[in-house]
């Protein structure tokens, strides 16, 4: 009855794919299945979101905002879901979902090990498997929370993303699909990865979507720098047939996003000035995440955006995978001009005319 | 002269090596000669010297240095050698296929050392009527390949038959008799002559066989390569040449015997004696004394003829050893097997691994092609790169190597009649004179014999080659500025890309860089990636080889194949110059070694024992530490 599971684990036989945990989460427990090096979890479900609006009585207001969401302007946004986003930060929490949600945190610790788990705790959407959407950060991500108190608080706040300005006023090909949709929302609660260096790949070139690249870019500590754009990347450029290292591209880095216990939270820390101008990623690695992002493409069928960390012990983990969406969905377009024989290809070159490239004036 | 002698006159030569502010190169009118080497025109013909009547053409046309075939300044009969391709490879694209784009390349002396410049087509009716020809003619070849390669063979190994029945043999005292009772009419005097332009005709025979198809493989590999370049943008060369080359080589095989030697010798319990550092002469020797020794002298003896006919250059200079007559190359290859097998290692090149590689690499590319069309060419022309390629990379064993190893030795022997009759001290002393300056001086023999009276030539020679042994010597000190006169608009002309690497942005890295100011950091060509950081050992000739220490960087002016030996110790490799399809870059790609070629200024600004890294992914050349001097 995987149908009316509150929790579901990254690594429960139900879970790869299961639309209960939304686009996100399912992906990873797919990726958990096909034995990819992801950080263990578990998802607060779909269902769970939709028992919650049910008991607090707030279906009819969801049903509300919807329905006006897409004649709102922007700045109307705000008042019209007052209402609900009051009731979904402070309606009590059904007694069974309460329980099961301490119960699997405290789970958590026990499997760790580790009291009060830091954990990252992230919306995964059913929306998010509407084709050719990558809602990239849209949803809000929090992280090293630490406590089942905690947890449920940002349970909520990632609900209640749901509801938020940019999400209701997301359009795609003019319609706010979001908005008139009725989509339910998954929470995410993954182990926390103290980083040395993270990054995101992708399994082709993003710039001309040359699909015989692997491109990464890395930072010292949590991929948020990366994610964010706040600070530079390394810039790695891998051949996907050859594992050659084509490119590197390394600028200083002065501060990079880690817990920090001063605060209590993750945030812009100096960087170890021994690793300021050093490259986040020994070669090594570079080839090593290469190859996963490579597999990782077989696997899913097709080019790939995958966020990833490495420990300080230098192991690689999964954090996220989605599929590549600008350069997916273009037909790609060929390079050669006229079709010839190869002799004629030859002749053609050294009277100056090139196979690829020349008809459209490239080169 | 050694590394030192270079070192402390590189200023002098680098200083001129550029003008940045004007834009563009110095001209060939403003470059002195270096001290002691004044009048170095006398060791040329003057076909080959810059003109000052003609000096508006001189100083508008681009000319780069071509270190990559003579690294060294020319000696006088080596000019043999540029003379042929200057004739030889520029007659294929300009009155032969001909190609659309391209006449001929010229040559020119400067300072002793060989500079080039391509001649373009840009008249678009002479382009077009080039065109139709060169496609009837070309076109010829291609679709004929592999029968006119079976040809090409048979006519390089009758031309080296030839060449081996050439000798030469200091006159008797009196003509041999049977030419007297076979009524010959025609004597020794007349064979000398005869045989010593037999001689000649022979070197350019093979000259003209070594440029018939080259040409033509480049240009299917050229067309490959930019097409790969294009649906993959950053793919490295090294990965286009792995889809095309040939596994089992037959430059491979003189490497393959030392192997087989090794093996044997161990074997036969006899690589102790091998290990010895001693002469490969006292080596042999005592090989002969050990039990089993003949069997594995028998098997060293076949290997030798022909494969040991391999130059330790590029087969352009007299002066490069060969193994045949310097066994201590081969030797120190053999040692580093022996050790290697010792250590358990296995020394075969893994010919499956590199064809299941080659076949997944090209299926991999060919399948990330988007559409029909695209994957249709990929296919047609790696099939056609991979005909052409055989004789791409198999003509340099047959002609560098084999036949003018042999070309050299038999010039050689002729330098012995000239001892023998007294008009030099030594052998290759020859070399100092011109092949036209040889008539003469056989000529001057031939009447010296034949009237009983002193030749002028023994005492008129003497002189003349120590002055030019000293203005040679001096001349090494040189460094020649990578190009000279106006840089080109654009550089389309397919050979020049393909042999020397020289594009548009090699041009302006050239005009960017002050050699004076280079400082500690050199750019040149990605050519393998991985980065090393090791002491440099940098080479001015084939000689200093035996120089190079375990796990030292290879700094050089450009690597020769048959150097490949010497790849198993080094670390690193810097060159120069370096183009992508140079004789060499085929077989240094095979040691995955990083490298950095073309970098122009290395030899010149990197000094032995200096510390440096080479970064082959980046193609970037840093000096870390610099060796007090």
């Amino acid at each position: 009855m995987t149908a009316s599971r509150f929790i579901l684990w990254l690594d429960d036989a139900a879970a790869p794919g299961n639309p209960i945990l939304g686009g996100k989460f399912g992906n990873l427990a797919q990726m958990t299945a096909a034995g990819f090096a992801v950080p263990p979890g578990f998802g607060i479900t779909t269902v769970a979101y939709r028992h919650f609006l049910q008991t607090a009585g707030l279906e009819d207001e969801v049903r509300r905002v919807r329905a006006v969401a897409p004649k709102l302007e922007l700045s109307e946004i705000k008042d019209e879901t007052a209402d609900l986003l009051g009731g979904i930060a402070s309606a009590p929490l059904p007694a069974d979902l309460d329980e099961q949600v301490r119960e699997n945190y405290a789970l958590f610790e026990r499997k760790t090990g580790v009291e009060s788990v830091p954990v990252a705790v992230r919306s995964s959407g059913e929306s998010e498997d509407l084709a050719g959407a990558s809602f990239a950060g849209q949803y809000e991500t929090y992280l090293w929370i630490c406590g089942a108190d905690s947890l449920i608080h940002y349970m909520r706040a990632c609900w209640a993303g749901m509801f938020g300005e940019a999400v209701l006023s997301y359009r795609q090909d003019g319609d706010t699909v979001i908005a008139t949709g009725d989509f339910g929302i998954c929470v995410g609660i993954q182990q926390m990865v103290p980083a040395r260096a993270a990054g995101v790949t992708f399994t082709l070139d993003p710039i001309n979507g040359d699909r015989s690249k692997i491109v990464m870019e890395a930072c010292w500590g949590l991929g948020e720098g990366v994610v964010k754009g706040d600070v530079t990347p390394n810039r790695f450029v891998v051949d996907k047939v050859t594992f050659e290292i084509l490119q590197q591209h390394r600028s200083p880095q002065t501060e990079e996003y880690r817990f920090d216990p001063s605060q209590g939270t993750v945030g812009l820390v100096p960087v170890d000035p021994a690793r300021q101008d050093a490259a986040c990623l020994t070669d090594e690695l570079v080839l090593e995440l290469a190859e996963l992002a490579k597999r990782i493409e077989r696997e899913r069928g097709g080019a790939q955006d995958i966020e990833w960390a490495v420990t300080e012990q230098g192991e690689v983990r999964v954090l996220q995978v989605r599929p590549e969406t600008v350069w997916s969905g273009r037909a790609e377009t060929g390079h050669v001009a006229t079709s010839k024989s190869p002799v004629d290809h030859v002749l053609a070159r050294l009277s100056g005319v090139r196979v690829a490239g020349s008809a459209s004036g490239e080169d | 002269m050694t590394a030192n002698d270079k070192d402390k006159s590189a200023p002098q030569g680098a200083s001129e090596a550029h003008s940045p502010a004007e834009g563009r190169f110095p001209s060939p009118f403003d470059l002195r000669p270096p001290e002691g080497a004044e009048g170095w025109e006398e060791l040329y013909p003057y076909y080959v010297l810059i003109s000052p009547e003609r000096r508006e053409m001189e100083e508008g046309k681009f000319w780069f240095y071509d270190g990559m075939h003579n690294p060294e300044p020319i000696y006088p009969f080596d000019t043999i050698m540029t003379e042929n391709w200057w004739v030889a490879a520029s007659q294929m694209a300009s009155r032969v296929w001909p190609i659309p784009l391209a006449m001929g390349i010229d040559h020119r002396i400067i300072n002793g050392y060989l500079y080039i410049s391509p001649n373009g087509v840009s008249d678009p009716d002479e382009i077009a009527r080039r065109t139709e020809e060169f496609g009837r003619r070309a076109g010829h070849y291609f679709e004929n390949w592999d029968e006119i390669y079976v040809e090409w063979v048979e006519k390089a190994k009758d031309c080296i038959k030839r060449l081996e029945n050439i000798n030469f043999r200091p006159l008797p005292d009196l003509d041999p008799e049977e030419n007297v009772f076979s009524h010959r009419g025609i004597y020794s005097t007349h064979d000398m002559l005869s045989t010593y332009n037999r001689l000649i005709e022979n070197m350019f025979e093979m000259g003209s066989y070594h440029f018939e198809m080259l040409n033509l493989g480049y240009g299917a590999y050229l067309t490959f390569r930019e097409f790969c370049q294009h649906a993959f943008p950053g793919i490295t060369d090294q990965t286009i040449t792995s889809m095309v080359s040939g596994i089992d080589i037959l430059l491979f095989r003189p490497d393959d015997e030392v192997r087989r030697l090794a093996e044997l010798a161990i074997e036969l319990n006899l690589d102790e004696i091998i290990l010895k550092d001693t002469t490969p002469e006292d080596v042999l020797a005592a090989i002969g004394e050990a039990e089993g020794g003949g069997q594995w002298l028998g098997s060293f003896e076949n290997a030798k003829d022909p494969l040991f006919w391999f130059s330790t250059g590029v087969g352009y200079t007299h002066s490069d050893p060969v193994w045949m007559d310097d066994l201590r190359f081969p030797f120190m290859a053999m040692r580093g097997y022996i050790e290697a097998l010792r250590r358990g290692e296995n020394i075969e090149r893994p010919l499956e691994a590199i064809l299941e590689k080659r076949a997944r690499v090209t299926e991999e590319y060919r399948a990330l092609l988007p559409t029909d069309q695209d994957r249709e060419a990929f296919e047609g022309l790696v099939a056609l790169t991979r005909k052409v390629f055989p004789f791409v990379e198999d003509h340099n064993l047959y002609v560098e190597h084999w036949h003018h190893s042999l070309f050299w030795s038999k010039v050689r022997e002729l330098g012995d009649v000239f001892v023998a009759h007294n008009f030099i001290d030594d052998r290759n002393d020859i070399f100092y004179l011109h092949r036209n300056e040889i008539y003469g001086a056989l000529y001057d023999l031939l009447i010296g014999w034949a009237t009983g009276s002193e030749s002028r030539g023994e005492i008129y020679w003497r002189p003349v080659i120590e002055r030019r042994r000293r203005i040679r010597d001096a001349l090494t000190t040189w460094s020649p500025p990578p190009a000279l006169g106006k840089p080109p608009e654009s550089i389309t002309e397919p050979l020049t890309i393909m042999l020397w690497g020289i594009t548009q942005e090699t041009v302006q890295e050239w005009l960017g860089v002050d050699a004076d100011a280079a400082g500690d950091e050199l750019r040149g060509v990605a050519a393998s990636a991985g980065k090393v950081v090791a002491p440099a050992r940098v080479l001015t000739s084939s000689e200093q080889l035996y120089d190079v220490q375990d796990g030292e960087i290879l700094v050089c002016r450009i690597t020769a194949p048959s150097w490949a030996p010497v790849f198993s110790r080094i670390s690193a490799a810097v060159s120069d110059v370096g183009g992508i399809m140079a004789h060499t870059a085929i077989i240094s790609r095979e040691y995955g070694l990083p490298a950095v070629v073309g970098t122009g200024y290395a030899t010149t600004t990197i000094h032995t024992g200096d510390m440096i890294e080479v970064d082959g992914t980046e193609g970037v050349v840093r000096i870390v530490e610099r060796v007090a001097r």
